[in-house]
Order: C-alpha cells, then structure tokens, then sequence
C-alpha cells in the first residue's frame, strides 16, 4: 500500500468517489450553518479578545486559590468580565470592560497587593474599542482585494472556473477553522485573523500546485478538456505530494504547540499556531476532496 | 565546474553573511513582545493631515528623549492615522506612559483671580444668610466641582477654575479665555545668565501682535491679575507676573520674553518649562487606542518558545526528509539549513540598517515558511520520481524535473509573495511584521530553487543511478508500474 501510494500507482477512481465527497461537503456545508445560525442566536458565544471588544487585561503568575478568584472577580474596582487559569503553569489573567485609567490603575494595585507581587511583573494590556474595529476591517479589505486578485490569477492561467473551485475550497477552510473557534469557545486573537489570512495563502497554494499537474497532463494528452482518466491520474500521482507536504508544515507548527502546551505558555505564538494546524490538514483536505467534486462537474458538461 | 559554482553560490552567501553577523555581533533587533516593554498605539480624530501627524511624531520623540530612561524609543506612523509608541525594557513605565499622555493642549490664559487672594477657590461666592448668619450662602457656577471648586473640564474658550502648584501650595486660579497656545510659541530654553534661572521664550513671528496685546493689557493691572497663567491639559503648570517695567501703552514687543524662575532648584523646574513649552502641546489630539505591556521574562520565553519548535521542526522535517529521499534529502538538509542561515542573517541585517523589529508574528512567519521550503524540494522530488515512473532514465529524469519543477513552484511562489505584498501594504502593526518574513522567505525559496536545486539535482546521477538511493523504491518497483 505504502509502496503504491510512494509511487503514485494507488488505483483510486476520483471521479467514482467524487459523490461521496460531495456528499460531505453538503454535510460540513450545514454543520457549518447550524454552528453560524447557533452564534447568531447567542446560544454559542464569540469570544473575541480585548483587542476586538475593548477593555483591559491582566495576567500574573501567582499562586492562587478559588477564593482568591472570587475575591477579585467581586473586587467592584472594574468590571471583571472573565478569568482564565491554566492546568500546568500558575498565570491567570483577568480581563475587564472599559473603563478610566485611574480605576485600572487602582485595579493593577489591587492585584499586586492582593497576590503580593510587584507590579511591574504585572502583564497589562489596553485596549481601545476602535482599534479592533481598524484591524477587522483592513483585515477585510485585504482579504477582499486578495481574493479578486487570486480569481484573475487563476482564471487567467488556468480556467475561470478553475478559479471559483478554489475559492469554494479556500471558503471551506475558513468556514471549518471558524465552527472549531465557535465551538470550543476558544478567543479569536489578532493572531488568530493573521492565522487564517496564512491559511487562505497555504491552501492556495496546495490548489495551484493541484490545477498545475492537472493542466500539465492535460498538455501531455494532447487533450483539450480534461477527461475522467486525467482527472483519476493526476490525483493519484498528486497524493504523495499533498501527504508529504502537510506532514513537513504541520510539525513545526505542531512543534509550537506541543513544547508550548509542555512549557505551560499559552501566549501568543499558541495563538498562532493551533488555527495553523486546523488549518494545514483542512487545506490539505479541500485541496483533494472538497476540488473533486466540482472538477468532475465540470467534466460531465 | 560552472555547475558546482552555482551549487555553492548561495549556501556561500548564506554561510558568508552569517559569519559577518556573527563576528560583527549583529543580532535581530526583538520587537518588544520578545523583550518586554510597553506599546502603546495613538489614533488621531478622523480625517487628520499627514503633515500634522509628522509633527506630532517627531514632538513625541523629542520629548521621550528628553524624558531620559528610555532605551530606543520607536515611534512610527502606521495606517492613516494611528501612531505606533514602542518603548522597550522602560523602567518607569507609568511615568512614560504619563510622559505620552501629557501630550494635550497648551494655552496661555491671563488670571483672573485666584485662591491666595480668596483663601478659597474664586469660583465660590458667599453671599449673607440672613437665616443664619454664621452659614453664608455658598453659589457654585455651572460646571465646577461644589466641594474644591475646580472646573471639571478645561475648555479653553470660557472662564475656567484651574489648580496649580505655587512654591509648593496648591492654588486654584481663575483663568479668562485662552489668548494664545503652543503653537504660538517657536522655542523656549531654560539660561543662566546672572544668578537667576530664566525661561526665554520666542514667539513665532504671526503670533508677536498677540502677545504684545496680552501683556498690554496686563500690565495696566495689579495682583494677580497682571499674572499669564501657562496651562498644560487643564492645569496651570505655571503663572509668572508681568514685570512691573513693563509700559502698558507697549506690553512686551520682538516676539521673545523672559521667565523667571527664581534659583530654587538648581534650574530644575526652569527645564522642565521650557521642556513642556517647546514640546507641551501636539498639534492633534490622540485617542489612547492600545496599550500593551510585556514583562521581560514573558517575552524571553515566547522567544525561546519560538526557537526551540523552529529547531525542533527542522529536525523532524529533516529526519523524514532524510528517510523519504535519501540523497536527494541531504540535497534539501543542506539547502535547507543554508536557507535558514540567510533567513536568520537578513533579519540581523534588516533590523541593524533598516530597523526592522522582529516580533512574534516574525517568528510564526518564520515556521510557516520552513514547510514552504520543504515543500519546493518534495515537488521537485517527486516530479523526478514521476518521469523515472514513466520510464526516463536518471539523468534525463532528473534535469527534466527540475525544469518543470520549477514551473510549479514559480505559479505557488508567486501566490504567496502578492498574498504577504498585499497583507504588507493593506495591513497594520504585527501583520506587517508577518507579512515581510513570509514574503523574505518565498523569496528566497524561489532562489534556492531556481540556482541551488536545480543544478544540484541533476549532479546525483554522476554518484548513482540507482533509484533505491534516492527513493523507498526499487528498479524492479519502477518496472512493475
């Protein structure tokens, strides 16, 4: 099997499995929605850091008790809206709605007294309201512009259907790394935004990589339109490839997670990392299965 | 030979310019999220000209230099109208953040009146009571605290009630409308002529008229009234007397005027005015959007975080590299670790002269683009093995596959560098950081492949033409399909 697969000899019938996946993607299609329409009712929540919202945060290292938590999370200086703790390092970090800069800084005194350390070794973060309204939107602007960009690129050297097969697949990633953030309730950072924009790039590139093998053994056929038995080919031959490359991008990023999670530091490079690996394999996945469908559509025509 | 010359071209470089770095001691410059320190982002009001946005930031470097204790203040515009303020490892970090903060207005208000005439706040009046005499009725204008009597908000265009400090007593003034304000005045410096510290003053030559008429009309008076208080974000940081000299039919003309300040304090708060008067006031007014602080230990550790996964990365993908392709792995170990170490010496070079901060966001472009370059080898790799497949011998296999190859990578390359150009000119703060390294990194990619791969490639078959050497696969495999 491995052999087979190392020399792109596996014999699967693309084309015949296509209905399967297409079959799947309708129904990742409704999970997707059902996990929108459950946020848009509030039975799910959005949790976007200070840097969306506004407000501030605090994090130490300490140790602490549960009395201690519901000390402060009573405290009345600031609206304590939310803490976090974690299982093996001793930080935990408050965060607050907005307010004036004396009561946090009464607040900032408060911790350092209360947790009996300087603080100066106190993280403090502020966040105005406007500013994570800026980042969303040039972040919106860039991935608009960006998109239009990939839609010429690829239907100028490939086909303009080619390039709407793409963006479905670049949707599906993003739309998958958003229901998993929904879900498990994790905080959508600025890093978080950056990770994605990476991931938009990475299963991109998986795409073009993809559509180039197949233009190639088109051009090697001699054919004008791609035929079932191309199709088969070229996805086969392509399997490896795909394999290999995600496994040589996700460890470093699984890398990132795991020494982090192992060195108890949930910090930004986390952040960064775990949108990375849903990610990497979900874009490894699209590229294959979610492009197969449409590409046989096409060639039923 | 011209072959092995192109081999080495860019591992030499590569080696090269990290020996430089290394014997020059150069380093990446961290971004403060690495190193600790506060940032703090500024938003001007909409619609905000770039020209008095330049000027704000170049009175903001000025006065946190001024200010001392801060190693390296970066103060930068980013987007169309927020400042970006990085101060890294500052000690007071309060006191900065305050030094940033008093970056509000400046006037000059004449006195009206003030408490050391009073004995309490002039904005109080007492009128009889004719119930009881012994609690006189106390009235209170609109807009002033009924407990000290200050004003709560300092608007410049109306008569306020402002605290200051006199020889280290409170004193709350009565101010009449704003005359003049910062932008009026070109320099102050504080000198030491003849036993007296005194703050000269210049005016810009538009706002002389001003002046002259101010001081005029307050050297006909008495008191405090014949006091310009000098007010800095609704406090009177200052309150000198017009000179008794002064004929009130002339006031003080040339455009320049002499503070005194008295021998107290070793020229002390004789600085500190002239300090506040040259670079007291912006010409806009910021809206604190951000700030962020990061202890100098987090920041270590991300830091260590970051390299350790890279190195630990690198190693895994080699080791599989390795084991997948064989020779052709070493091929991608060497070009690979030549990769990283121009990667790492640019960064060193970009942040000495061109003062490129290498954040987190860095870093996490850094790792992703360790699999992209892998990636260049793999399909070239397996571009070779798909022309063995179809029955090339190794020589041709090989210097086709790197052709074509690079055809492939060229189209993928290219996606990437316009994703991270875009992401560079349309994004703001950490994105920027992420984007150049992406983009450095495609673009070295694309030059390893296009001169290191692809004449190295081709070299294998001069050492074996035995596909087991290259790949998990057999002769007999290939003959098999």
């Amino acid at each position: 099997m491995f052999k087979k697969l190392f020399l792109g000899d596996t014999k699967i019938d693309f084309y015949k499995i296509s209905n399967i996946f297409y079959k799947m993607f309708i129904v990742e299609l409704v999970l997707f929605s059902t996990v929108l329409v459950l946020t848009f009712t509030n039975i799910l929540e959005l949790n976007l850091s200070v840097d969306f919202t506004g407000g501030t945060t605090y994090q130490l290292e300490t140790e602490y008790s549960t009395d201690d938590i519901n000390d402060v999370m009573n405290s009345k200086i600031l609206e304590v809206s939310r803490y976090q703790t974690f299982d093996n390092s001793s930080s935990i970090i408050f965060r607050a709605t907005e307010s004036t800069s004396d009561k946090e800084a009464e607040f900032l005194s408060y911790l350092s007294t209360k947790f009996n350390i300087s603080d100066s070794n106190i993280e403090f973060q502020r966040v105005g309201p406007t500013f994570g309204d800026e980042i969303t939107e040039k972040g919106l602007r860039a991935l608009i512009i960006f998109l239009s960009f990939i839609v010429i690129l690829i239907s100028y050297r490939y086909e303009f259907k080619f390039s709407l097969i793409a963006l479905i697949a670049l949707i599906h990633d993003l739309l998958l790394c958003l229901s998993v953030y929904l879900l498990l309730n994790l905080e959508i950072t600025p890093s978080t935004v950056i990770a994605l924009l990476t991931i938009l790039g990475y299963s991109l590139y998986d795409t073009v990589i993809l559509f180039d093998k197949l233009n190639d053994s088109k051009k090697i056929n001699k054919q004008n339109n791609i035929n079932i038995e191309t199709l088969n080919n070229t996805f086969n031959a392509v399997l490896m490839r795909s394999i290999n490359t995600s496994i040589t991008s996700v460890i470093p990023i699984a890398s990132i997670l795991f020494i982090g999670n192992y060195l108890g530091l949930s910090g930004a490079l986390t952040d960064f990392a775990l949108p990375l690996f849903i990610g990497i394999l979900s874009g490894t996945y699209s590229s294959i299965f979610v492009t197969i469908p449409f590409l046989s559509k096409i060639i039923k025509k | 030979m011209k072959n092995i010359i192109k081999i080495l071209l860019l591992p030499l470089i590569a080696f090269g310019l990290f020996y430089y770095t290394v014997a020059l001691d150069i380093k990446p410059k961290l971004g403060l999220d690495l190193q600790g320190g506060i940032s703090v982002i500024l938003t001007a009001p909409e619609d905000t000209e770039e020209e008095l946005l330049i000027k704000a930031v170049e009175i903001m470097r000025t006065r946190i230099e001024a200010f001392g204790d801060v190693q390296e203040p970066e103060i930068s515009i980013s987007g169309d109208r927020s400042v970006l303020v990085q101060l890294p490892g500052v000690t007071d970090q309060n006191k900065a953040i305050e030094a940033l903060g008093t970056t509000g207005l400046l006037t000059f208000r004449p006195v009206l009146d003030s408490s050391l005439n009073t004995g309490y706040s002039p904005a109080f009046e007492y009128s009889p009571n004719p119930d009881d005499p012994d609690n006189p009725i106390k009235t209170v204008p609109a807009g002033v605290d009924d407990l000290v009597g200050i004003s709560l908000d300092d608007n410049p265009s109306t008569i306020s009630y402002l605290l200051g400090v006199n020889s280290g007593f409170p004193v709350i003034y009565e101010l009449g409308p704003a005359a003049l304000t910062g932008n009026d005045i070109s320099d102050a410096i504080a000198v030491y002529p003849d036993n007296e510290w005194i703050v000269s003053l210049e005016l810009n030559s538009e706002s002389e008229s001003k002046f002259t008429n101010l001081t005029k009309e307050l050297a006909s008076k008495s008191g405090d009234q014949r006091k310009i208080a000098i007010v800095l974000d609704g406090e009177v940081v200052s309150a000198p007397g017009i000179a008794f000299d002064v004929d009130p039919n002339v006031g003080i003309t040339g455009g320049t005027a002499a503070i005194s300040m008295g021998n107290a304090d070793a020229g002390e708060s004789a600085n500190n005015l002239a300090v506040i008067l040259r670079y007291g006031a912006l010409p806009v007014a910021f809206e604190r959007s951000s700030i962020q602080k990061v202890s100098a230990t987090l920041g270590e550790n991300t830091l260590n975080l970051g390299l350790q996964a890279g190195v630990f990365g690198l190693i895994i993908v080699s080791t599989l590299l390795l084991l997948y392709y064989r020779l052709l792995g070493l091929i991608a170990i060497f070009g690979l670790s030549s990769f990283g170490f121009l990667f790492y010496s640019v960064i060193s070079l970009l942040g000495k002269f061109q003062g490129y901060t290498l954040t987190l966001a860095g870093i996490a472009g850094a790792i992703v683009s360790i699999g992209l370059a892998a990636d260049s080898y793999i399909v070239t790799f397996e571009k070779f093995k798909d022309e063995l497949k179809i029955g090339r011998s190794f020589e041709f296999a090989a210097n086709k596959a790197v052709q074509d190859a690079w055809k492939t990578i060229l189209i993928a390359d290219f996606v990437s560098i316009s994703a991270a150009f875009l992401l560079y000119i349309l994004a703001i703060g950490p994105i920027r950081g992420f984007a150049l390294a992406l983009g450095l990194a495609t673009t070295f990619d694309l030059l390893f492949t296009r001169i290191y791969t692809r004449n190295s490639v081709p070299l294998i078959s001069n050492f074996t033409k035995s596909p087991r050497m290259c790949f998990p696969i057999t002769n007999k495999d290939l003959q098999d399909v």
